[in-house]
């Protein structure tokens, strides 16, 4: 497992993602803005790049425009400066209608809200983007319920959402996107919502679904312990414009256990400098 | 989920469930009792009793002649919610993408929906002559503009962050039409036939009413004409009990499609 993890580091250095001195600023509203000043920047010449098989965190305040930053990812959102290259090929664009989200499903997006569809059942949420790829087979809906049994869900398939707890529509909407097995996938604060006890279970389940693949992940949240369990590197944001404030690597080794990320070493000295830059 | 022990809102929904029947039947105790008085204080030529319009109505039950009356009624109604309802369905979903030819269309909808279509049923029996398809012609008219505006508001309520999932998950414009925009519009679409299909039942009887040889309209106009209102209240009572029994098949439609709603939900809207 070790040796298997220095390989990725080493080997597959390649970045997959790289974000060029993005910038946006939302459009000006017809007539009543007319003639102002043009609208401020939210995101102003940010950088960053990652690694495949990298689990990065985003730290910043709310209103940092993290959510914005990946939308622009995610393609479901245009950018006003700077580009952002994935996998070797420019997606950015400046041209609402030329934006293609997910880009070919090789960007999975884990929204804040669970967006679950109501009116599927759990198990038919989960297998709703393998039905639209064409990709539904046995093999395909084995690892559907093998993902429903690794966070809990076995017994819940059949299900409609409103029936669910929050935590479990949260497992759910996660499963749904590491299903189709996308080679990298955005997380705008998935467990936001959710109470203490139940986060800290979901982010074990999501560490160890990450184990399983090692998937590429840009995981967005407000919350410094969150950020420091989960990642392998934080970034932390400035607010209005947003910008990169600091970067921190986080030496905690894996597998780390959620629960106890308090007294792992290295854990209080990284929280104490990024919440040092944490505005 | 199967807890044994239940929650008080689910006592109170229990009580109401066996409690609306029970106030029901005293409901039309109370309208039975007030049609009686009526009758008596005004005479029976002008005014039937209940009891005589019961006994007519098994009456004519019985040999047939209300249920093949009701039958025709039924057939233009159902005929009508089809042709008017089928394309008032699909409209919406062609227009999605379209909504400068929604707006253009706007002003000209609202108009049909607006304009007294039993006014035009002179016009219809004119053109489609005093059978079946002028009746078809004027419900068909009268359920398209109804459906139209409920299809239309449930494809604009559309949550559009679960079009923008559908899109990442890789769906094509034609999957998401069929997996996100129709079930998410279903409950509009419903909404608006629970208050098209009656509408297209009393708009079937009135056609009949103006001309016909046939249907529960024709049966009322010849009681009227003969002062029978017994006859006359006895059709009046079979219409009412189609849209009864039209209400009843919606209603399981509407459990069956929608299931995946929370129940207080849809209890309340109906």
């Amino acid at each position: 497992m070790a040796t298997a993890t220095r390989l990725d580091t080493t080997l597959l250095d390649a970045k997959l993602l790289e974000v060029r001195q993005l910038g946006k600023r939302f459009a000006q509203r017809q007539g009543r803005d007319q003639g102002r000043e043009p609208s401020p920047w939210v995101i102003q010449d940010l950088s960053f790049s990652v690694r495949a098989g990298e689990f990065l965190t985003i730290v910043g305040p709310s209103g940092a425009g993290k959510s914005t930053l990946l939308n622009i990812i995610a393609q479901t959102d245009t950018a006003s400066a700077g580009e952002i290259v994935f996998d070797g090929t420019t997606i950015s664009s400046r041209d609402p209608r030329a934006l293609k989200p997910g880009i070919d499903r090789r960007i999975g997006y884990v929204t804040q809200d669970d967006n679950l569809l109501p009116w599927r059942s759990t198990l038919d949420n989960v297998l709703f983007a393998l039905e639209v790829q064409g990709r539904l087979n046995d093999e395909t809906r084995a690892r559907a319920e093998m993902l429903i049994r690794a966070v809990g869900l076995a017994g819940f398939e059949h299900y409609y959402p409103h029936e669910l707890s929050g935590g479990m529509r949260k497992r759910t909407s996660l499963i749904r996107t590491l299903v189709y097995d996308p080679p990298m996938i955005l997380m705008d604060e998935p467990f936001a919502a959710v109470d203490a006890q139940t986060r800290t279970q979901l982010q074990a389940d999501l560490l160890t679904l990450w184990e399983l693949g090692r998937k590429t992940i840009i995981f967005v949240t407000h919350d410094i312990t969150e950020a420091i369990a989960l990642g392998d590197r934080a970034l932390v944001l400035s607010k209005q414009p947003t910008r990169i404030a600091a970067e921190h690597a986080i030496p905690i080794p894996r597998p780390r256990n959620v629960k106890d990320i308090f007294a792992l070493e290295g854990f209080a000295a990284v929280y104490e400098k990024i919440r040092a830059d944490v505005q | 989920m199967t807890a044994s022990a239940l929650s008080p809102s689910q006592l109170r929904l229990r009580a109401i469930r066996w409690r609306t029947p029970l106030d029901r039947v005293l409901v039309l105790t109370l309208i039975v009792a007030l049609w009686q008085a009526g009758s008596m204080w005004f005479g029976a030529y002008w005014l039937s009793s209940p009891w005589a319009t019961t006994t007519r109505f098994v009456e004519q039950i019985l040999n047939g002649e209300l249920l093949r009356h009701a039958g025709y009624t039924l057939a233009e109604a159902g005929a009508g919610t089809l042709i008017g309802g089928l394309p008032a369905v699909l409209l919406p979903f062609w227009l999605r993408r379209h909504p400068i030819v929604v707006a253009i269309l706007d002003p000209f909808m609202i108009g049909g929906y607006g304009a007294p279509k039993l006014a035009f049923a002179p016009l219809f029996l004119l053109w489609f002559g005093i059978g079946m398809e002028s009746k078809i012609a004027l419900t068909a008219s009268v359920v398209f503009f109804i459906a139209y505006f409920a299809t239309l508001a449930g494809v604009r309520a559309l949550d559009p962050r679960l079009v923008q999932m559908a899109q990442i998950a890789g769906a094509s414009e034609r999957q998401i039409a069929r997996h996100i925009v129709m079930p998410a519009a279903v409950p509009n679409i419903f909404a608006g036939f629970r208050i098209a299909v009656p509408y297209a039942i009393g708009s079937a009887v009135i056609a009949e009413l103006i001309s016909s040889n046939r249907g529960l309209g024709y049966l009322v106009q010849t009681g009227a004409m003969n002062f029978d209102t017994t006859s006359v209240f006895a059709a009046i009572v079979a219409a009412t009990l189609l849209v009864h029994a039209a209400n009843a098949l919606m209603n399981m439609l509407e459990a069956l499609l929608m299931r995946w709603r929370p129940p207080l939900q849809s209890m309340m809207e109906t």
